[in-house]
């Protein structure tokens, strides 16, 4: 009677662990493209969004910092290269991370990179130039984020921020 | 019974099992269990390509858009520092001194990372906001009620937990994360 039941509990077996692997593989990808899409009601596609500072009543991100101000752009490589263009904020800490469907950071850059000066990226796939005067980070995925985080410590300072971040720039070229 | 009855049972409890205990692993908090400090927490590859499948899955969930440690490191505390769950309706305090970055902040979130809705409309206490006293030390209280000095609310949930976010941590840092000078998170009265 057992005998019976010993190879499909071994397919059951192979099919759990296969389950187990995808669930796994698959999680990054969809909760990345459920923050897509989350954050691309903000804006259009490779253009900057430049969001209030986050309370509890406005979280759309898991996790956020109520301390820093969060610039986002909804890149889209398939047409052409993205350039990101960042302003330097003076006297606060500010960086530009590139994250890909995956949710793998391809690049970040922060002040202390540049040494204040700005950040001129270009997210560029596979067979697309890159334009004199940016720094080229490579995507493996068509769609991603640009995300800007600047320090609002103390936060009375953010309308100064808040004008100067309204400089940088995504674009597709 | 028929044998393609028995592998469709099998495999349906397969594909169901297998699932199950990835949701269930992915739901395990915000560590990747390599790191403890305390009682913080981390992992040395969150955001990068080094992760794990599991990390990544973990970090997406419950940390999504987390910057690699060289960039700025995570340390979250789901317990007090003698291992008890951290309770909205007690009062603690975090104690620390100088730490080994450029900026830090600590916020205290509820569930897999929101913000606690509470009346001050205070949701972390940055570096800026303690009073340091001459040997670089600093405290400030977490409560469901009002304190004197600088206090982070819990809203009194049942449950929360507290993120440090450390900044250009230093090498050392990076590199052993277990061995840094971290804060202590002291439970006192409880409603």
């Amino acid at each position: 009677m057992m005998r019976r039941w010993i190879f499909p509990i071994l397919a059951g077996a192979v099919f759990g662990l296969g389950a187990h692997q995808a669930t796994l593989l698959a999680t990054p990808y969809a909760l990345m493209q459920a923050a897509l899409m989350k954050v691309g009601k903000q804006g259009p596609a490779n253009q900057f969004a430049f969001a209030p500072m986050t309370t509890a009543e406005n979280q759309t991100i898991v996790r956020p910092s109520p301390d820093l101000s969060y610039s986002t752009c909804v890149f889209d490589v398939s047409k052409g290269p993205v350039l990101v263009d960042v302003q330097p904020v003076p006297g606060h800490y500010w960086s530009v991370s590139i994250f890909d469907a995956r949710t793998d950071v391809a690049a970040v850059r922060s002040d202390r990179d540049t040494k204040g000066k700005a950040a001129r990226l270009a997210l560029v796939k596979a067979g697309q130039a890159v334009p004199a005067g940016y720094e080229p980070v490579r995507v493996g995925y068509d769609r991603g984020l640009v995300l800007i985080r600047i320090l609002v410590a103390p936060a009375s300072t953010f309308p100064s921020v808040d004008a100067i971040r309204r400089k940088s720039t995504c674009r597709q070229v | 019974m028929k044998t393609w009855y028995r592998y469709g049972i099998c495999i349906a409890l397969g594909l169901l099992g297998g699932g199950a205990v990835a949701v269930q692993q992915v739901r395990g908090g915000l560590n990747d269990g390599l790191v403890s400090n305390g009682p913080w927490e981390t992992g040395k590859s969150f955001g990068t390509v080094d992760a794990s499948t599991l990390t990544r899955a973990k970090v997406a969930l419950s940390g999504l858009l987390a910057l690699p440690a060289k960039e700025a490191m995570y340390f979250t505390a789901q317990k007090d520092s003698d291992g008890r769950a951290l309770d909205g309706r007690c009062n603690y305090v975090v104690r620390g001194g100088k730490l080994d970055g450029r900026w830090w902040s600590v916020t205290l979130y509820e569930g897999e990372g929101w913000l606690v809705k509470n009346a001050a409309k205070r949701w972390s206490v940055p570096a800026s906001a303690v009073a340091v006293d001459e040997a670089g030390g600093w405290s400030f209280i977490v409560s469901p009620s009002a304190q004197s000095g600088t206090w982070l609310p819990t809203g009194s949930v049942p449950k929360f937990d507290l993120t440090l976010r450390l900044y250009h941590p230093s090498t050392t840092t990076i590199q052993r994360p277990e061995a840094a000078q971290l804060p202590t998170i002291e439970r006192k009265e409880c409603a």
